[in-house]
């Protein structure tokens, strides 16, 4: 009788823990700056990652199970540390995604690394995020290299040729806001630069908050500079690019590098027409050559339906095109056991020109996309169009006169 | 030698810049005797006032200082009245600073809410059009700036030497506790002035506003160097703030064009401390008075 009872008692449980294991969902992390000063762009990023999770769940979630998606808000490098062992702790997520901040995401990922917590990357530039050797974290984004290499081969492959001007012809000169941002983008340039024979002239560096450039314009001007490189936040951006009209610089191309040079309101603010043929570089845009970037129409579908309107920045694309690979990944794996899930990721291997975002995946040094890569983009008509490299390209290069 | 001139011309212009954003701060930090933090926060209150004003309402920037002063000088006497005032009595002064930068924070983050990171853009109506004099190139809204500000300068200097109002301002500034038993209203005489340096603010925002892109952070790219040019004038006196405010500016464009970009802080505030150091209360600073112990 007694044993009946402990037997029934046993398969009963036995039942009920089988159930919840069958209907409960996945939970992952999503780590973004939701408040604050980076709030805009945090959110944006999110968005990418929530629309392909709608969609994984939509064709059967991941291994079965629905995904479900608990938010952290990381406000400052701080709080991004606090959310993460919230995460972790509390809410037991399998994986965390994340974080558009390079140093909200570096903070981070040192508590999943420590806790053996696989962290997916989905927009940080900064090359510290996975120069650090961590076994836990991955990279799906391109980096700061990245950037400054779709800079330089630019200038090689299209600027110097459409100028009739051998690389060692054209004057380079380089100047960038001064922290670590800055500093590692233009550091890359210089490197690549010298690597490409190209004639760096001049490289100068100036606090992000200054409210004056025109004794840096005065100088590349006198010194005779073709080619301006520019890594910036958005108002040093536009306060080079007005300065620069207005003291009637005009070099034969000004190629800036991410948020600064991309978004909308500052070419609103720079004025359309003297925005026009700067260049750019940055995550894929939406004025792309479509053939390149397979799935991008339905991306944007799914966007309007859920947000409505069209997306602020490339951020939600190259969020989405992260997780998507992530995501249908894992769905192969058996479990969700970290060393499961990092050795199922390691060996993804999508090829280039079939993704959303154009580039490829797969994880090469420190876990790191090799395949990703950035793209060239021109101001035209006050639009943001695809101009590099050529199989990606919406438009032809304009140049100056 | 053109190139000297317009390095220097850039420079006196950049002077311009700061002696109108730091005005304001100098009333407050010099007689009120309050460290506001939250004069970046007020630059942009005006500064989005702006905006809003010549957006939606179609006015030229400038036509915007009827309501921006008033409103920024309210705001000032609010701000003296609600969170100086009762702070004032307290044991430590310190309270104050903590309590102005909570203003700044609160402030920010109420933009973000409001109006989100991104930039505004105030229309320039043409402020933004470079003028040639000889050799040299000027933007239209600068030369409006740089003449507001001297003549901004001249008008209080009369203001507080000449009128009954700016003598007993002074004399709050001298010895609050003798100023008192003279029959002067002092708390009423700090609300006047945290609201007149506000007011300046308000004027330097409509002006600023056609050349800069206004956004929440917007106040901390003119704050520090606010307030090394009230502090290198010397507190509290206009016409130093003004001095400071274009050595500051022609320091930083020659700085920047002869020495290197990235040496402008090095050398700027490399002159300000020398500066301090051979003059601690500063160019045109009095005796330090003790008058904040009363």
């Amino acid at each position: 009788m007694k044993l009946t009872h402990l037997l029934k008692t046993t398969v009963a449980a036995g039942a009920l823990l089988g159930a919840q294991a069958a209907y409960a969902d996945v939970t992952f992390g999503a780590l973004y700056p939701f408040s604050g000063q980076l709030a805009l762009l945090g959110e944006e990023s999110a968005r990418g990652l929530e629309l392909a999770v709608d969609e994984i769940n939509v064709a059967g979630g991941v291994q079965g199970e629905q995904v479900v998606l608990e938010r952290g808000d990381a406000v400052d490098n701080n709080q991004a540390i606090g959310e993460a062992r919230r995460l972790i702790s509390r809410e037991g997520v399998k994986a965390i995604f994340g974080t558009y901040s390079s140093s909200r995401s570096i903070a981070a990922s040192q508590v999943a690394e420590l806790s053996g917590i696989p962290y997916f990357e989905l927009g940080a530039v900064a090359d510290e995020v996975t120069g650090r050797g961590l076994k836990y974290l991955f990279r799906v984004n391109p980096t700061a290299e990245d950037m400054a290499a779709t800079i330089i081969d630019m200038i090689v492959d299209k600027v110097g040729p459409m100028n009739d001007k051998a690389p060692e012809d054209l004057k380079i000169g380089i100047i960038y806001e001064d922290s670590s941002y800055g500093t590692s983008v233009s550091g890359h340039e210089q490197a690549m630069a010298k690597e490409a024979g190209l004639n760096v002239v001049t490289s100068q560096a100036y606090p992000a908050s200054t409210v004056d450039l025109s004794s840096v314009v005065l100088d590349l001007k006198q010194r005779g500079v073709d080619v301006v490189l520019q890594t910036s936040y958005q108002n040093d951006s536009v306060l080079f690019l007005q300065q620069a009209h207005e003291a009637g610089f005009q070099p034969l191309a000004i190629i800036g590098g991410g948020g600064g040079y991309s978004t909308q309101p500052t070419a609103d603010a720079v004025g359309h027409d003297i925005i026009d043929g700067v260049l750019d570089t940055d995550f894929t845009q939406y004025i792309v050559n479509k053939d390149f970037t397979p799935g991008i129409d339905d991306f944007l579908a799914a966007y309007d339906a859920k947000y409505g309107g069209e997306p602020r920045s490339g951020h939600s694309l190259t969020n989405y095109v992260g997780a998507m690979a992530i995501l249908t990944a894992l769905n192969e794996a058996d479990g969700f056991e970290p060393d499961t899930i990092i050795e199922t990721v390691s060996a993804i291997d999508i090829p280039e020109g079939t993704t959303a975002a154009g580039y490829g995946v797969k994880f090469g040094e420190n876990n790191q996309n090799e395949r990703a890569r950035m793209m060239g983009l021109q101001w035209q008509d006050g639009k943001l169009v695809t101009v590099y490299p050529d199989d990606a390209a919406a438009a032809e290069m304009r140049i100056k006169n | 030698m053109d190139v000297f001139l317009q390095v220097v011309v850039n420079g006196l212009l950049l002077g311009g810049l700061f002696a109108i954003t730091s005005v304001g701060l100098t009333l407050i930090f010099g007689i009120v005797k309050v460290v506001n933090f939250a004069h970046g926060e007020f630059l942009m209150i005006g500064m989005y006032a702006t905006f809003l004003i010549t957006t939606r309402l179609g006015m030229h920037p400038y036509a915007a200082v009827a309501a921006v002063v008033p409103l920024l000088f309210v705001l000032g006497m609010m701000t003296q009245k609600f969170l100086i005032e009762p702070l004032m009595s307290a044991r430590n002064h310190d309270i104050q600073i903590f309590a102005t930068v909570g203003l700044s924070t609160a402030l920010i983050n109420l933009a973000l809410l409001l109006f989100g990171a991104d930039i505004a853009t105030t229309p320039a109506y043409g402020l933004r059009t470079a003028v040639e004099v000889g050799p040299v190139r000027m933007l239209v809204g600068q030369i409006v700036m740089f003449g507001v500000a001297a003549a901004l300068v001249i008008g209080l200097h009369l203001f507080l030497q000449r009128t009954q109002a700016g003598r007993g301002i002074r004399a709050v500034a001298q010895n609050r506790a003798a100023a008192q038993l003279m029959g002067i209203n002092v708390s009423r005489v700090y609300m006047i002035t945290f609201g007149l340096g506000a007011a300046c603010v308000g004027l330097a925002a409509t002006l600023v506003a056609p050349l800069y892109p206004t956004s929440p952070g917007i106040g901390t790219y003119f704050v520090l160097t606010a307030f090394v040019v009230v502090v290198l004038g010397g507190l509290g006196s206009i016409g130093g703030a003004f001095l400071g405010a274009m050595i500051i500016g022609l320091i930083d464009s020659l700085a920047g064009f002869y020495i290197g970009s990235d040496m402008r802080e090095v050398a700027v505030f490399g002159v300000f401390l020398l500066i301090l150091i051979l003059r601690p209360q500063g160019l045109f600073g009095g005796r330090q008075t003790l008058s904040h112990v009363s």
